[in-house]
């Protein structure tokens, strides 16, 4: 936890504030999509659009723009560099393929170290500056912060990828693509019971949003299917030295242990449980779903079983195409393989969502993008598979397990939902 | 749960773990007990050291010996800096300890906030794995960096031993301890001594910043936040003058920790260390003075028999 | 504009508090207590979550945070000062670290996420500009009270405390009871400021009441001037506009917060060896750092020895 930032975040929020005024006063506004353009001017427009069959008309004079707050620097930058590289080819493929009716989808990226106190700044900036109808973002302690925000000012927020299920909680607001813990969290005990024959789980958990309810809902889970938790205990999420709780595992004598991390804390913990001697078998979730992780345990991290709630290539051969494009450009497979092919797919729920609003000629308020959300309810995702938001702001789609056998991630099971 | 082989293994892993607060603590009692200063700049000699072995490594690749003695140079230049252009200024214009406190604790937070600039505010260790081999002897696993540690701490301790009680070197630091006005009639270089004692306390902050960073991952403010409150206290429990039992009140205070996870949630255990504080104050509402005592042994013989002049 | 510069003048209004309070402890005082953003933090949490969660009225919300702040003072100051000054450097910083460390591990303040949802002091579209107001109003009660505090016969009393505390005791005044209420006020100043703070701004976070906020602190006092009535307002001030010069220079975040951080140290550093007394404290107005020259307060640590 960076403990730099003290007196700094009201100075940061209003330093950013100003910036917001000097904007307005230097430059004329922009308005979102609400344009009020004559009857006959329209359907030009709109005959205009239809005849382009290859690329968005950059005569377009309504870009629909959303906002985008994830960490580019900062300890999460692991995950949120290749998130927002995610986001920004498929907006890349959306104009490609037209757009929306021809017009371009315009996409405002800002860094927010997953921190709530800059992402509050960059939420209001996103409002009161951007104007955007729809932001996206990610990290449960980031969505907890801003979530009033939004709803205050009717601005729809999608979560792609945090988990915490307080956050179907959050306001009417505030959605998730991703599905909750409370999906995978409660298919990940019994299959560890049944398949694995586990009795005795050590559930170690960080100290926010991302760890605190997620691993409430694993503990449940496995004393409902029969087994017993040995330890359950928490650590702050700047902590690097875990050998106290690492021994506290040991003296506990767990068969399993879970741990529900945000990115690097995963790999330290592991690292100094092996240090220890400590061999049992080690489980997380989506968030240990990383090729670094690996890199980083080497030999320890054989055997750790993660859940994903993506499909993998085999499931889903539109991935194949995308894997490569990661494998050209970077050589590598993304971090955090699952959440980008959300966040990538997440632009095409925003897509939808401006053409739902275009379609119905409204003006695209946050309000209005809510309702399509509502409206639309079911949306074809290309990487991660068809998604519907239920009324209660959670979605639901399978768990899959993945276990690190021979350095990669292989896929074992899957359990329905 | 508290069966011999987990205490066991407690113990160990604990004693090893204290060996670099132990290293903290001493340099931060000779620093108080020689140069009379608090001195809560400790963090931003940490600082130098910890990252300038980590340019060295990770940064440019150097081997690891070129490492270290690169970041033993870079440390003890910052003490002898920190004494001879901060506390020597401050000394000689008679400021009051409130400036020694604010000059030492803005010193560390520029030298927290100019490595979270350069290196930025991810954790970083000095060594791309902190994995080290281990061997169970009977139940308890004992690892390569244990033994390490324990051996440096317990070499670089004896050999502090040794300088103070039979080099000069050490002799005079003393003297200037106890004090500094007849240390300096009898010839004694008392800036020379401060600047040995700063020195030689670099040289173990270094060594605690390497077992540190060989560990775990840390970031820039946790020298600040988190071991310079050690330090702090078990030169507190020490008492101010008590070099050695600092580092034995630190190692107590460490296994102390250690053994507590049994009781507590992990996420209460540094509660321990700041309760600690508070039970010292009211346990010890003498203060931990010592000097008075010892002055009052070195005062010149009564009034009377020196100056008033004898018929 | 208007917006922006009424955020901008509450900040630098609440760190006029801070800083005036912080100078009554630190420069009038002589108390050697770093923990004085911890106090703010206390009166912000519990204004806020006295008026988020028992529905209790912001007005009367932020005067309990200050009596919170106020009373938590006695905590740290008895058993500190009990003994000497220099404890009270160990163990304001023990006090502080471990306040943060408790609001960030418990539930119920938000822990690491921070408190949100804290009702507003005021609504409607002017609600930035009347914030302002009831701040402005505070923060000049505050400087006229520690103006006529300090320059009144209690004043004098607290000077010659700072000075000689042995003298002060023979004149039968206890340098004890003087410096636990002068920590008392400048604590509760800080709990009620932190209470408009947390009504005005709507979210905390622990992360902002750290050494670094002790760092801002002291740069305003050290560098506006010491044990003197406008020297802190004059920092406070400086200390609130000087990121914002540097914000223009539109760096990424991951670079602006720790920029800052480097350019309090160097200010205070600056002006603790080339004017100790700070830009408003002169030789006679005798505030600054230099105020506590040929004091009690200086013979302590430095070896009991003194020509």
């Amino acid at each position: 936890m960076n403990k730099v930032v003290a007196l700094l975040t009201p100075l940061l929020r209003f330093a950013t504030r100003s910036a917001e005024v000097l904007q307005r006063a230097r430059a004329p506004r922009r308005s979102m999509g609400a344009s009020r353009l004559p009857a006959s001017m329209r359907i030009l427009a709109a005959l205009a659009g239809l005849g382009i069959s290859a690329g968005a008309s950059a005569a377009c004079n309504k870009p629909f723009k959303f906002g985008v707050g994830d960490p580019l620097t900062g300890p999460s930058a692991t995950f949120g560099i290749d998130q927002v590289q995610a986001i920004k080819w498929a907006v890349e493929d959306i104009n490609a393929a037209g757009g929306i009716n021809g017009c371009k989808l315009e996409v405002i990226i800002v860094d927010n170290q997953a921190k709530p106190d800059i992402a509050i700044t960059t939420t209001n900036r996103f409002i009161q500056v951007d104007k955007v109808p729809v932001i996206v973002t990610a990290f449960s302690n980031v969505v907890k912060a801003v979530a009033p925000i939004v709803n205050r000012e009717k601005v729809l927020l999608l979560s792609v990828g945090a988990n915490s299920p307080a956050i179907a909680k959050m306001g009417d607001y505030v959605y998730t693509t991703f599905p909750l813990a409370d999906v995978d969290m409660n298919a990940l005990p019994p299959y560890l019971i049944k398949k694995h024959g586990k009795k005795r789980a050590a559930v170690l958990y960080v100290n926010h949003e991302t760890g605190i309810e997620g691993s409430q809902v694993f503990r449940d889970a496995f004393k409902a299917s029969g087994g017993e938790v040995v330890l359950y205990d928490s650590y702050e999420e700047n902590r690097t030295d875990f050998t106290g709780l690492a021994l506290k595992v040991r003296s506990t004598n767990p068969d399993v242990i879970h741990i529900q991390s945000v990115v690097s804390d995963f790999p330290a913990i592991v690292s100094q449980l092996r240090q220890l001697g400590i061999t049992t078998q080690v489980t997380s979730f989506q968030t240990a779903f990383n090729t670094k992780m690996i890199q980083d345990l080497g030999a320890a991290s054989e055997g750790i079983i993660v859940t994903s709630m993506a499909p993998g290539v085999d499931q889903n051969p539109a991935l194949v195409p995308y894997l490569k494009r990661w494998q050209d450009q970077y050589k590598r497979l993304p971090n955090g393989l699952p959440y980008t092919q959300y966040w990538y797919d997440s632009a095409y729920i925003v897509a939808d969502l401006f053409r739902w609003v275009e379609a119905n000629k409204l003006p695209a308020t946050g309000e209005n993008m809510r309702k399509a959300l509502l409206a639309i309810k079911t949306f074809k995702q290309p990487l991660s598979g068809p998604v519907t938001f239920f009324e209660n702001h959670t979605v639901s789609k399978a768990t899959y397990f993945w276990q690190v056998k021979g350095g990669k991630f292989v896929m074992i099971d899957k359990s329905d939902l | 749960m508290l069966s011999a082989p987990i205490l066991l293994q407690l113990l160990w892993t604990g004693l090893a773990m204290s060996s670099a607060y132990c290293l903290f603590a001493v340099a931060f009692a000779l620093v108080l007990k020689v140069n009379q200063v608090w001195n809560f700049a400790q963090p931003a000699l940490f600082i130098a050291a910890y990252y300038s072995m980590y340019a060295a490594w990770q940064g440019a690749g150097l081997p690891t010996w070129v490492g270290l003695a690169l970041s033993l140079a870079v440390t003890v230049f910052l003490a002898a800096l920190l004494e001879w252009y901060g506390f020597r200024v401050f000394r000689n214009r008679r400021s009051a300890s409130l400036t020694f406190f604010i000059f030492t604790m803005v010193v560390s937070q520029l030298a927290v906030s100019l490595a979270e600039l350069f290196v930025g505010t991810d954790a970083r260790a000095l060594q791309s794995s902190v994995m080290s081999p281990i061997h169970l002897v009977g139940v308890v696993a004992i690892s390569e960096w244990d033994l390490l540690a324990l051996a440096t701490t317990a070499v670089l301790m004896l050999a502090l031993w040794l300088l103070m009680s039979f080099t000069r070197f050490g002799k005079q630091m003393t003297a200037v301890a106890d004090n500094p006005e007849l240390a300096a009639l009898y010839g004694i270089n008392v800036s020379r001594c401060y600047l040995h004692s700063m020195m030689l306390a670099a040289l173990l902050v270094m060594a605690g910043a390497y077992f540190i960073g060989t560990k775990a991952a840390i970031v820039p403010s946790s020298p600040l936040n988190q071991f310079l409150i050690f330090a702090v206290i078990a030169a507190l429990i020490a008492g101010i003058g008590r070099v050695f039992a600092a580092g034995v009140a630190a190692v107590a205070l460490s296994l102390f920790q250690a053994f507590s996870i049994l009781v507590i949630p992990s996420r209460w255990q540094i509660m321990l260390v700041y309760i600690l504080i508070f039970v010292c104050i009211l346990l010890f509402p003498q203060g931990v003075r010592r000097n008075p005592r010892r002055l009052a042994a070195v005062e010149p013989a009564p009034v009377s028999q020196t100056s008033v002049p004898q018929p | 504009m208007i917006e922006y510069l009424s955020v901008l003048a509450a900040m630098a209004l609440i760190n006029v508090v801070l800083a005036v309070s912080f100078n009554l402890v630190l420069g009038y005082g002589g108390l050697v207590s770093i923990a004085h953003p911890i106090f703010f933090a206390l009166g912000a949490y519990a204004s806020g979550l006295l008026a988020r969660d028992l529905g209790m009225p912001v007005p009367l919300a932020i005067l309990a945070g200050g009596a919170i702040a106020m009373i938590s003072s006695f905590a740290l100051s008895v058993p500190a000062l009990r003994v000497s000054g220099d404890y009270m450097v160990i163990t304001s910083l023990g006090f502080q670290l471990a306040l943060v460390h408790i609001i960030t591990n418990v539930e119920f303040t938000g822990a690491a996420g921070g408190l949100t949802g804290i009702p507003s002091a005021f609504e409607g579209p002017i609600r930035g500009q009347l914030g302002l107001f009831a701040i402005a109003v505070f923060a000049i009660a505050c400087v006229a009270i520690v103006r006529w505090l300090m320059h009144g016969p209690y004043g004098r009393a607290v000077t010659a405390m700072r000075n000689d505390e042995q003298a002060l005791e023979s004149l039968g005044r206890s340098p004890m009871a003087i410096k636990v209420m002068l920590f008392a006020m400048a604590c509760g100043m800080a709990g009620v400021v932190g209470g408009f703070y947390a009504h005005h701004f709507l979210y905390l976070t622990p992360e902002q009441f750290g050494t670094f906020a002790s760092t801002a602190l002291l740069t305003m006092v050290v560098v506006g001037g010491a044990a003197t009535t406008w020297g802190p307002v004059l920092g406070a001030i400086l200390i609130t506009l000087l990121p914002e010069a540097i914000r223009f220079l539109d760096m990424p975040i991951s670079v602006m917060a720790p920029a800052q951080g480097v350019m309090f140290s160097v200010l205070v550093l600056i002006f603790m060896y080339l004017r100790p007394q700070g830009l408003l404290g002169g030789a006679r107005a005798g505030g600054g750092v230099s105020s506590w020259y040929g004091s009690r307060a200086e013979r302590r640590v430095n070896g009991g020895v003194k020509p």
